[in-house]
């Protein structure tokens, strides 16, 4: 009992294997071009966080037979909601994996997982360590650290793009099973949900973690990463371009759908990533209200600025 | 559940028109409803129905705090555990306080009054909730605010409310200022995932210190400054800057009552809840670069005009 945050408090890594002897051209991108910082690494993986994170990891990197993402992390507050959210997730027909502590991934603690309609792997857990913070507890510069300077250098994992052939499906487990909030839906003009941005965390650029596409069930529509403002955007476009890394055809944009400041490029996979800053503002509170999108002003909803369509766009990554 | 928002300030005002020019024209409000002696205001990305109240009185000030709890059952627990810390708790009924439910005001070991309430009446965003326009209209007048972010409060020793906010009311501590002691200072605590939705500082209890308005960019921080310098907002010597704690673009001046308004931009993340990420510790000697970056100084003014 007591006022507590319950369930899941936050987003916490995206996990992808790829086809990538040794890792070598990921850990290229992700760590030396895009600017991440590497936690930690062994035979198997390497794992990777953004530089205002204390958390061991946002990236995990793993080499497999074919690209593809394996999971998606989020931190819970304790075993108590674990065990819960377990009971729920059954109770809605879903088989539930138990992992023990340091499996599969280092530095977490006891987790389940499992996947959710709509066909990607979801994993939940109460505990993971800390790198701490890279510039320290002790009255701190809070200034991107000098050696990532000129890359992206994200200061969080922001949210997770996926596609799905059943959006209102995987929707509805969000809301209703995990207890994620709908910040913004798009509908069609007969009424039925296309799309939506579902959120548990209320923050600065905020509005989603998770954002559900229209689309093949199982796929990864893109991954978000937190910029302070457009004005770091648009420079650190500059640098995406004069390093050769494909930039979307959107280039920088207001994205309406979510209200955020947006760039989107790939990584040398085909990974969709996006820098976005802004967002919408909103409260976990069953009164919150969504913004409702018709189908009909799609194109303004993913880019308020461009008058060109870019089919593309909708189409999974990964 | 849990408390879910710093939802608004009710801050006493000795003119009432007055706030309402500062508070829609120059800081960019919309202005809900008002009588002769309160006036409701609500920024631009939020759909409940007020984020500042200004009520009338001779005297400058805050009135309450207002945080909005995402269980209507969490009203009388919070009663309850308040009660059972010694703190003065009263139920504010329907009514009482427009476009928002019933709730409890608890008086906190700071002698600032905070009120919890579930519901709040829904006004939508101003761009609509529907296919809405993004970004600012080009009638907007005022500063570009998206949101109200956070409060600072004065008092003499924060540690009792860091503890209660704590333990109580499931806050997280995300930086903190001590003295070479280990007293607090200055604490930064949060009830959701950003870096402070209610900060606690030094002065007279009960005092105010300032509420900071939400903005998307620096861009938008700075137009806000060009707005008060046109309006001749009486502001801190500083004019822009950044605050060490929290790494934030920020300006500070003040409403016509002198109660201390910020403007600020910035994407600090939090955890979520309290002890899980240790806090940032700002010692004395440092104190300067934590409160003003660039300039590295704290202006007396800074302090010593709290309402």
């Amino acid at each position: 009992m007591g006022l507590k945050h319950r369930g899941i408090l936050r987003i916490a890594y995206v996990r992808l294997g790829l086809n990538d002897n040794r890792l070598t051209q990921s850990l290229n991108f992700y760590r030396d071009r895009f600017g991440m910082l590497e936690s930690m690494r062994d035979s198997e993986r390497a794992y990777l966080r953004c530089w205002h994170e204390t958390f061991q990891y946002n990236l995990v990197l793993e080499q497999t037979a074919e690209n593809q993402l394996i999971e998606i992390g989020f931190h819970l507050r304790d075993e108590e909601d674990l065990d819960q959210l377990t009971d729920k997730i059954e109770a809605a027909g879903i088989e539930v994996e138990q992992s023990p502590a340091n499996e599969p991934l280092k530095g977490m603690g006891r987790s389940i997982a499992f996947t959710i309609p709509g066909g990607q792997r979801l994993r939940l857990f109460a505990d993971m360590a800390q790198s701490g913070y890279v510039t320290g507890f002790e009255s701190p510069d809070w200034v991107t650290p000098r050696e990532l300077r000129g890359t992206a250098a994200p200061m969080f994992l922001n949210h997770v793009g996926l596609t799905s052939a059943d959006p209102g499906a995987t929707i509805d487990f969000l809301a209703n099973v995990l207890g994620f909030g709908l910040s913004e839906k798009i509908v069609s003009e007969d009424g039925k949900t296309l799309s939506g941005l579902l959120f548990r965390m209320c923050r600065d650029v905020g509005g989603q973690e998770l954002a559900i596409f229209p689309g093949e069930d199982g796929h990864l529509h893109h991954i978000a990463f937190t910029k302070e403002d457009p004005n770091d955007i648009l420079i650190i476009g500059q640098y995406l371009r004069e390093d050769g890394i494909n930039i979307d055809a959107y280039g920088p944009t207001k994205q309406s759908y979510g209200n955020t400041f947006s760039l989107h490029f790939f990584d040398d996979f085909g990974i969709r990533l996006e820098l976005c800053c802004g967002g919408r503002n909103i409260d976990a509170h069953p009164e919150s209200e969504p913004i409702t999108w018709t189908e009909s002003d799609l194109a303004r909803a993913l880019s308020y600025y461009d008058s060109d369509v870019n089919p593309g766009f909708l189409d999974h990554s990964l | 559940m849990a408390i879910s928002r710093f939802s608004y300030a009710n801050v006493r005002v000795m003119d009432l028109q007055k706030a309402i020019t500062h508070y829609t024209d120059t800081v960019g409000l919309r202005l809900v409803e008002s009588d002769d002696q309160r006036a409701y205001f609500q920024a631009d990305e939020c759909q409940d129905h007020h984020c500042v109240i200004t009520t009338l009185s001779d005297r400058a000030g805050i009135d309450h705090v207002g945080f909005k709890v995402n269980d209507p059952s969490d009203l009388v627990e919070a009663a309850e555990a308040a009660s059972a810390h010694g703190l003065a708790v009263r139920d504010v009924p329907l009514g009482e306080i427009a476009g928002q439910g019933p709730g409890v005001m608890i008086t906190l070991p700071s002698e600032h009054n905070m009120l919890l309430f579930y519901h709040a009446d829904k006004i939508g965003y101003a761009g609509g909730m529907h296919n809405p326009v993004p970004g600012v209209s080009k009638n907007k007048i005022g500063a570009k605010v998206s949101h109200l972010d956070h409060t600072l409060l004065s008092c003499e020793n924060a540690q009792p409310t860091v503890d209660f906010l704590t333990e109580v009311f499931d806050f997280s501590c995300t930086e903190k200022v001590v003295d070479p002691g280990g007293n607090i200072i200055a604490a930064f605590m949060s009830c959701t995932n950003t870096m402070h939705d209610l900060a606690l500082g030094p002065g007279p209890n009960g005092a105010f210190h300032h509420m900071a308005f939400g903005m998307h960019s620096r861009g938008e921080v700075l137009e806000g400054v060009d707005i008060l310098k046109e309006d001749e907002v009486p502001a801190l010597e500083y004019g822009v800057t950044r605050h060490g704690i929290a790494g934030v673009t920020t300006i500070y001046f003040h409403d016509p009552s002198g109660n201390r308004n910020e403007f600020y931009n910035g994407a600090y993340q939090s955890p979520g809840r309290p002890g899980l990420v240790p806090p940032i510790i700002w010692d004395v000697e440092n104190f300067s670069r934590g409160a003003f970056y660039y300039e590295n100084a704290v202006p007396p003014a800074f302090f010593d005009e709290v309402t």
